[in-house]
């Protein structure tokens, strides 16, 4: 008999190769749990594991990005495989934090294709993609974290507002503007970090500490005093008001349009840096590409917001709140020197768009897209079966 | 499909092995054992060889307490085929080494 506790960390790579494998593949990721748990020595197991969770990333690397892409891009596709892409399809309407992960990286991709072919440093390339990276890895720090902490909402919102608020006061100034701390030698703007998702975990979860969380940030945006953020807070509350116009959420907006009238009174004039600031206005200058590819990651950057909104109507103020929030970033560095998140250099956009993906739902309620489902996977026993057949 | 392509290396070990095996039913984790094969490359090469009708699988009942049901594999009769072509050329190799030797 195996000890329970014995390959516990091996157990819970294999669990996660299952949990990452599409689901097509699914009972591959049962059978290669169910190998670990026999392997009696730890350490093999967890290389055993360990293999196998680099086979379930490439099938999920393959299925949820590069498939999708060649579907966007229409080429490759057979009639043969029109199910399977139905389904794929299916499945990243039905999974919007999937879909908003692709568009993540699709938009952030289309920046690197901008600032390559308008001459960008390769620093400033490499810089956008560790972002992308350290953005997916602290969002999975923060998830577990969550979880596991067993954080409420409201918490972990005063905390957030209070680190923005400790920003606004000893933060780096430049040209008045006091929105940046130095992290190693980088310059890590926290706003863009910590107010979308602020937001957007209000929109799900409105208590009395949360609406005090978003009133703390709203001070410490107008203290900055930035408009561009300030904005994109009072937009979002202004949204969440007049779909969900309850008490809390007309405090949060009245503390946030407050706080954008205040900035909006003060002297806010950085100058514009190349590769970060006016680049939607200056793309279509350098190349016609590089101008479609800015556009293009700026609209994927809202898409997730209007299919969710289409498909997932019960959850419609996340949605909206996550996609005006964002959209307001993308005007306001349409309207000033503000930078433009994920299309241009600059890390923190990116982190901050990557950690808001977390407020998305995992899975929508659609029972529309439930009766679509095409079966392809005729001849493989679903889990349960498989389950069924141990009796 | 696995016949358009060359086989890697991986996949004729895997391949030679299973068919050795004959009708005996082989678990993962002693194929990569026997095979020499990492785990990461094993199961793409068992699920390509399951999908194309050269690897039958089926689920086992656990073999005692405590033990968790095993997915195990064998070769189908295509398999078997398949695996005879893999090694037609390896044997067609060995009787000059081996004439050789003998020389």
């Amino acid at each position: 008999m195996i000890p329970a506790n014995r390959n516990q960390v091996a157990m819970a790579i294999a669990r996660l190769s299952t949990r990452i494998l599409p689901h097509a593949m699914r009972q591959w990721g049962f059978a290669i749990q169910n190998e670990v748990e026999a392997i009696e020595r730890a350490d093999r197991a967890t290389m055993f594991a360990l293999g196998c969770l680099g086979f379930a990333l490439h099938q999920a690397v393959i299925f949820h990005v590069l498939r999708p892409l060649q579907l966007m891009a229409g080429s490759g596709v057979h009639a043969g495989q029109e199910a399977q892409l139905m389904n794929m399809r299916n499945d990243l309407l039905q999974h919007p934090k999937r879909m908003a992960t692709l568009c993540a990286i699709t938009a952030t991709g289309l920046g690197l294709v901008y600032m390559n072919v308008a001459g960008a440093p390769t620093a400033y390339l490499a810089m956008n993609l560790s972002a992308l990276v350290i953005g997916f890895l602290l969002a999975g720090i923060l998830a577990l974290c969550a979880r596991s902490a067993r954080l409420s909402a409201g918490a972990i919102s005063v905390t957030l507002a209070i680190l923005l608020l400790l920003t606004s006061l000893f933060g780096t100034t430049a040209s008045g503007a006091t929105r940046w701390i130095a992290l190693g030698g980088l310059s890590v703007q926290p706003s863009l970090l910590i107010l979308p998702i602020m937001a957007i975990c209000f929109a799900h979860s409105r208590d009395m500490p949360s609406t005090v969380g978003v009133a703390i940030a709203s001070l410490a945006v107008a203290m900055q005093p930035d408009r561009g953020m300030s904005g994109a807070l009072a937009a979002g509350m202004l949204v969440l008001a007049l779909l969900r116009p309850e008490r809390n959420v007309m405090i949060a907006a009245g503390a946030a349009i407050s706080g954008f009238v205040a900035s909006m009174l003060q002297a806010d004039v950085q100058p514009a840096m190349p590769y970060v600031d006016q680049i939607l206005y200056s793309s279509f200058d350098v190349h016609p590409l590089a101008g479609m590819a800015v556009f293009a990651g700026a609209a994927l950057m809202i898409m997730p917001s209007i299919i969710g909104g289409l498909y997932d109507i019960e959850r419609l103020e996340t949605y909206a709140v996550f996609g005006i929030v964002w959209l307001a970033v993308i005007v306001a560095a349409a309207l000033g020197n503000y930078p433009t998140p994920l299309v241009g250099y600059g890390g923190s956009a990116i982190i901050g768009y990557v950690v808001s993906l977390l407020g998305l739902p995992q899975r929508t309620n659609s029972k529309a897209l439930d009766r679509q489902e095409v079966d392809t996977s005729v001849g493989e026993p679903e889990q349960h079966d498989l389950r069924m057949g141990f009796a | 499909m696995i016949r358009n392509r060359a086989l890697s290396p991986s996949a004729r070990k895997l391949l030679t092995l299973m068919a050795e095996a004959g009708e005996t039913w082989s678990h993962g984790y002693e194929l990569c054992r026997q095979a020499g094969i990492k785990s990461g490359t094993l199961y793409p090469l068992l699920i390509r060889l399951e999908a194309q009708g050269y690897l039958e699988a089926e689920w086992h009942p656990p073999t005692g307490p405590g033990r968790p049901p095993r997915h195990a594999y064998r070769l189908t009769v295509t398999g078997k085929q398949l695996a005879r072509e893999v090694a037609a050329p390896q044997l067609q190799a060995r009787p000059s080494t081996l004439s050789g030797q003998s020389a």
